[in-house]
């Protein structure tokens, strides 16, 4: 392993906490798995292709070790149940119709970060996920696809039904007509 | 003019600006003239401009230094002087399997690598609370050697304050560490969060002449006071307040009793 994939790998770190953070809502959590994905990109550094995404292949390993402790401890961090998360996806977003006239931006540009933080925190993991990786690490449909490994389709659809979530949540916050 | 639903799946792509051409032009005209799906677009672009526009303030969490230089660790694990985490994990799976010999080989090394130091730290008991108190001891005599394995990769040291401080955070205890450890021989190191199992417990280390003690605290919970031994390692069991306090350390149970004296008086 090169001296300089090391540095840019380590480069990551700060995101990938981050990231982690968000998937697990536990600090230690966190910790433990950004710690299990450098072990493990580290020791697989011979099939990272040189000239591809750094980055998104550390966050591919990352989500890819969240899925499998999941799975393992049968514990409820970043479990996503694909078939509830996807049927949600495919429910419309109920009240959007009711806010026809609202100027949502202005409404919005009022929130401030920990409220932000907040409500992303409360959306479904599958959900939270997907947004973060879009609009926080501004990765690609493609990039997401291939870390969460499921289709471009979905990964569109948990992001749009993940952004009205929090719509709705924002909103609910700041009615209108107050 | 196509409906909503074949709208549908280019809304998300649009409001990202991944669309083009055509694709882009259609949305746009549909949008134009269908008040739901034109509030639906909006909705979801105002929420995309919003993460954008505190992006940076969502994202201002930064690794913490122990992880970082655990993570540093990981490019090197020839150059690791402690058994590394396959060897912890086998640690905990002769626990789980409660064979007393083969913990007893596998702790040995560990009790040899356990070096330096003091931990302030989340450690974890196997829901230890309810059990026996030689069953609380034996998980506690774990956690004991394997932070100090852990901890020989690290070198980090703390302040009594910044330990103080971490206990007040992390688990609502307003306490104050003994002023002068070296008058039991005690001296007190570093800080990191321990890494397996549920129910998180108060974890402070020390080395007592090179040999590391352990202090746990659990919170919300009362046992009688005793001394047992567990693999080697004497744990001395006291309570105050309702917390739970054991003294864990390969010594001889009059030293581990001294030390629990000490620390016990002069803990605040």
């Amino acid at each position: 392993m090169s001296a300089s994939f090391e540095a840019e790998a380590l480069a990551s770190l700060d995101t990938l906490y981050r990231t982690a953070l968000r998937l697990t809502r536990v600090p230690a959590d966190a910790e433990d798995l950004v710690q299990d994905t450098y072990l493990k990109a580290f020791r697989a550094a011979n099939q990272f292709e040189p000239g591809t995404n750094l980055k998104a292949w550390l966050f591919t390993i990352l989500h890819n070790t969240a899925r499998n402790r999941a799975r393992d401890r049968a514990r409820d961090t970043v479990t996503i149940d694909s078939e509830t998360v996807d049927r949600a996806a495919d429910v419309p977003p109920p009240g959007v119709a009711g806010v026809i006239e609202t100027p949502e931006s202005l409404l919005l540009r009022q929130t401030l970060a920990p409220e932000l933080q907040a409500a992303m925190d409360a959306l479904p993991g599958a959900f939270r996920q997907a947004v973060w990786l879009r609009d926080v690490e501004e990765f690609s449909y493609a990039e997401i696809a291939r870390m969460l490994d499921i289709p471009i389709g979905t990964v569109m659809s948990r992001i749009s039904r993940g952004r009205h979530l929090l719509f709705e949540r924002l909103h609910h916050l700041r009615p209108v007509n107050a | 003019m196509p409906n909503c639903n074949a709208i549908d799946p280019l809304v998300t792509p649009y409001v990202d600006g991944e669309l083009t051409g055509v694709d882009r032009d259609i949305v746009a005209e549909h949008a134009r003239v269908c008040p739901p799906c034109h509030s639906r677009i909006a909705a979801e672009h105002a929420v995309r401009e919003l993460i954008h526009a505190r992006r940076d303030a969502l994202a201002c969490d930064a690794a913490p230094a122990a992880l970082r230089a655990r993570c540093r660790m990981a490019a090197h694990p020839d150059e690791r002087a402690a058994p590394g985490r396959k060897g912890l994990r086998g640690l905990f799976r002769v626990l789980r399997s409660g064979n007393a010999n083969s913990l007893q080989a596998v702790l040995a090394p560990y009790a040899l690598a356990a070096s330096l130091i003091l931990i302030v730290s989340g450690a974890f008991v196997y829901q230890a609370t309810d059990k026996s108190a030689r069953v609380m001891a034996a998980e506690l005599a774990a956690d004991h050697v394997k932070c100090f394995a852990m901890n020989t990769m690290l070198s980090t040291h703390d302040e009594a304050s910044a330990v103080q401080l971490s206990m007040v955070s992390r688990f609502g205890w307003n306490m104050h560490l003994p002023d002068e450890p070296s008058r039991a021989g005690l001296e007190l190191v570093g800080a990191r969060p321990c890494l397996y199992g549920e129910g998180r417990i108060a974890h402070i280390m020390y080395r007592h002449d090179g040999i590391p003690v352990s202090l746990f605290m659990l919170p919300n919970s009362s046992r009688s006071n005793e001394v047992v031994e567990v693999f080697g390692h004497e744990a001395a069991i006291w309570c105050v307040n309702n917390r739970t306090f054991v003294l864990v350390a390969r010594e001889p149970r009059r030293d581990v009793e001294r030390l629990a004296s000490f620390i016990q008086a002069s803990l605040r």
